[in-house]
């Protein structure tokens, strides 16, 4: 993948702390601060259904960053990560509803129950390459959804359990206002914690695993290792995500870890961009909003002359549906780098401005 | 890549619907999930029924802007659906409803809210809205036309015992409840199960088998082994067809008894001679092809969707009309007295006694609400479908030829019974 380095000519580094630094320009930390700032500001003048849109990408972004770090960085495949954000979902329900742990306490401890079956199931991982492995991940994803609908004990059986709202001291996160800061501050804490990862040594150990793992184990890596442990900490991040969701809505359903939302994360993380942190915030955002989208213009299509001339009526909504899938392949055919990439060339574009190179 | 953006954005910027005078109303339907077989019907006759009191003015002369939405029958869709149309300012000022699992989900939220919540479920769980029975949790915004999944059972199993007794029989008949592992099927299932203990069924272990089509024949093989005499279909017509027609070629003796979503025309088509002698509770006082007076205004109200006339009508179709008209009518009351707000809709469910939306006399079931008390009717008309022939062809030529018939069987006036309530 070309990269266009946006570092002004003449800016040597001469440390490596100065290398592998998260923003390679002051700009840049200052829109990521500016941003931030801005959001803090969302709910003062955002209605609940745009802050329900920004909640939904922000703890879909903390699981999707989980497979990411699965696939894009380490190379490995996972077609089960709904059922590890499932299984997330109703660990912390569960934590909270069943032993009084304030639900502050249980997202976190949710996603290490999380990792602890994500690195159970990523045992065949330290064998299975390719194909295989996403086949074998396809079982733990028909094994937990299974475990879901059986274990009343657990997450209520197919009836779905109630999860407690979020709070401190009292204090409740139970409107979507409130609540955008939790996932917000998730949200910055898991990205960063996985910027960092990926500057350490084991994040470049997991690279090294993705680019050439023959290399790799020549390089004294340890191969199972670290293999089972991406598995690891892809589950830690989509307990957190699960366990996000879980208290967002209140109310946890078997229903909601289906396969489809396996794909969809893949569909997150492709169109982000694989093995990046900022991408998967992107192709989060992209794949919560464009079915929104859809539905903003089908909406506005509905009962207009397009609708009388075509006589649509009912099928606008399966036009819907296509038109998603359809918008996702022109992406994937036109931008197959990801968002991430996209916006890399917008910006050298900025930088390089009038010239062209 | 800039003009792109921009245009983009314009576009989207003008799709975004700036309705703001109307009353929002929230549908939410399953036309592409596991029940969409009568899902579709329902929220065609709820779309209809609504579209048709906005074309005679609306509420008191302000209109409805409904939303209906395919949620797949995905109760974190619905959870996310509800979400959207609470926030905001344009809150709903009621929601047609759909599932049992999504019902129930969302039970505490319209309870917090204040939203009345009008549902395609009619799970006796959100039946009591005070919680005094002590075996469901209060539900005071949950409302449904028809009676209670658990109260149409029950009904149903006093005629299975008189049927028993009427064929002559002797002994104990065994009984069998069938459905998926589902909130939905699961609803009536201790109900009924207690119901049939105490008229002397012996009830065998539950069969499982799933909400969509497949192949039940291992199903059918359990329940025939077992020696069931009746057994109650919990499942919607999709899959009760699957089973029906794997039950016939295993060769089972037993009267299947349907819930409401469990047969209707086009399922005992498609079932053909395997759908013969079904019994099910019709929520309706009257299907089609009946001379009832309301049917004109069913009619009128049909053409909505159907402006030729010709459509044939399923049950679901009506039921999903009389559940609207309620709703338009406690909304009406509500604007009267104090405004759309969600306590004064809930009040308007309980203005009147006995009470049909005007002009539906003798199809809406009367049917009456109170503070606590949310079971509309206790009145259950038990139809029996008679398929007598091959079932290829289109549906109203079936009908008008009498090769599948819709047969009232008996009416069952259940008494309203404090312990029954909330399960």
């Amino acid at each position: 993948m070309a990269t266009q380095s946006l570092i002004p000519a003449g800016d040597y580094r001469t440390t490596y702390a100065a290398d592998t630094t998260i923003f390679p320009t002051a700009g840049s930390r200052y829109a990521v601060w500016a941003g931030l700032a801005l959001l803090c500001c969302a709910p003062l003048v955002l209605d609940r259904y745009w802050l329900s849109l920004l909640i939904q990408i922000g703890y879909f972004a903390v699981a999707a960053l989980g497979l990411n770090i699965l696939v894009g960085f380490t190379g490995q495949i996972s077609i089960g990560h709904a059922a590890f954000f499932g299984f997330g979902a109703f660990a912390s329900a569960w934590l909270s509803n069943n032993y009084g742990i304030p639900v502050f306490f249980a997202i976190p401890l949710a996603g290490v129950m999380t990792t602890a079956v994500g690195l159970i199931f990523g045992l065949p991982a330290a064998r299975l390459k390719g194909l295989y492995l996403a086949i074998a991940t396809l079982a733990a994803q028909y094994i937990l959804q299974d475990f879901f609908a059986r274990a009343n004990w657990f997450t209520g059986g197919v009836a779905g359990t109630h999860a407690e709202a979020f709070s401190i001291f009292g204090f409740a996160f139970d409107t979507d206002h409130r609540y955008f800061y939790v996932v917000l501050a998730y949200l910055v804490l898991t990205f960063v914690l996985a910027t960092n990862l990926m500057r350490s040594r084991d994040g470049r150990a997991l690279v090294a695993v993705r680019d050439h793992y023959l290399s790799a184990e020549m390089m004294g890596i340890n191969l199972t290792r670290y293999r089972t442990l991406s598995f690891g900490l892809s589950a830690f991040f989509a307990g957190i995500g699960g366990a996000l969701y879980a208290h967002y809505l209140q109310f946890v359903s078997v229903e909601g870890f289906g396969i489809l939302l396996s794909i969809q994360f893949l569909g997150m993380i492709i169109i982000g961009g694989l093995g990046t942190i900022m991408g998967t915030l992107m192709g989060t955002a992209f794949m919560v909003l464009v079915p929104e989208a859809m539905g903003w213009i089908t909406d506005a299509v509905r009962g207009s002359a397009l609708d009388r001339a075509l006589s649509l009526k009912d099928n606008l909504s399966f036009l819907r549906e296509m038109a998603i899938g359809l918008v996702i392949v022109l992406f994937l055919m036109f931008e197959p780098d990801g968002l991430a990439h996209r916006w890399r060339q917008i910006k050298a574009y900025w930088k390089l401005y009038p010239f062209s190179h | 890549m800039l003009r792109l953006s921009l245009a983009s954005a314009t576009v989207l910027a003008c799709a975004v619907p700036a309705l703001a005078a109307e009353i929002p109303i929230g549908h939410l339907a399953d036309q592409s999930g596991a029940t969409s077989d009568v899902g579709v019907p329902y929220a065609q006759g709820v779309a209809d029924a609504l579209a048709y009191v906005n074309r005679k003015g609306g509420i008191k002369g302000e209109k409805m802007n409904v939303e209906t939405v395919d949620y797949g029958y995905q109760v974190p869709r619905a959870v996310a659906l509800y979400k959207k149309w609470t926030g905001g300012r344009d809150k709903v000022a009621a929601i047609q409803g759909w599932g049992t699992a999504d019902t129930e989900a969302l039970s505490a939220f319209v309870t917090k809210d204040e939203i009345p919540y009008i549902s395609g479920s009619y799970a006796a769980q959100v039946s009591d809205p005070t919680g005094a029975s002590g075996k469901a949790k209060a539900a005071p915004y949950n409302f449904f036309y028809g009676p209670s999944y658990s109260d149409a059972l029950r009904a149903m199993l006093m005629w299975a015992a008189d049927d028993w007794k009427a064929k002559g029989k002797t002994g104990k008949p065994k009984y069998v409840h069938m459905g998926g592992n589902h909130p939905y099927p699961n609803s009536p299932k201790e109900a009924g199960e207690a119901m049939a203990k105490d008229l002397g069924f012996e009830v065998l272990p539950p069969i499982v088998f799933a909400l969509a089509p497949g192949d039940y024949t291992a199903q059918c093989l359990t329940a025939k082994n077992a020696g069931a005499n009746y057994a109650y279909l919990g499942n919607t017509g999709g899959s009760n067809i699957s089973l029906l027609k794997s039950c016939k070629a295993v060769g089972t003796d037993i009267q299947f008894m349907g819930n409401v979503w469990g047969m209707d025309e086009n399922a005992a088509k498609a079932a053909g001679e395997a759908a013969n002698g079904v019994v099910f509770p019709v929520r309706t006082a009257a299907v089609s092809g009946s001379t009832a007076p309301g049917m004109a205004m069913a009619a009128e109200i049909s053409k909505v969707s159907d402006p030729a006339g010709t459509a044939y009508r399923p049950v679901h179709y009506y039921t999903g009309i009389c559940a609207a008209l309620y709703m338009t009518e406690a909304l009406a009351w509500a604007k009267d007295n104090g405004g759309l707000a969600g306590p004064n809709v809930r009040k308007g469910f309980y203005q009147k006694k006995d009470w049909v939306p005007a002009g539906m006399e003798g199809v809406c079931v009367p049917s009456t609400w109170s503070p606590t008390d949310h079971r509309g009717m206790m009145e259950v008309n038990i139809y029996r479908a008679k398929v007598s022939g091959p079932t290829d062809g289109a549906l109203p030529d079936l009908m008008k030829a009498g090769t599948i018939k819709l047969e009232p069987v008996k009416t069952v006036t259940l008494p309203r019974k404090s312990e029954w309530q909330g399960w």
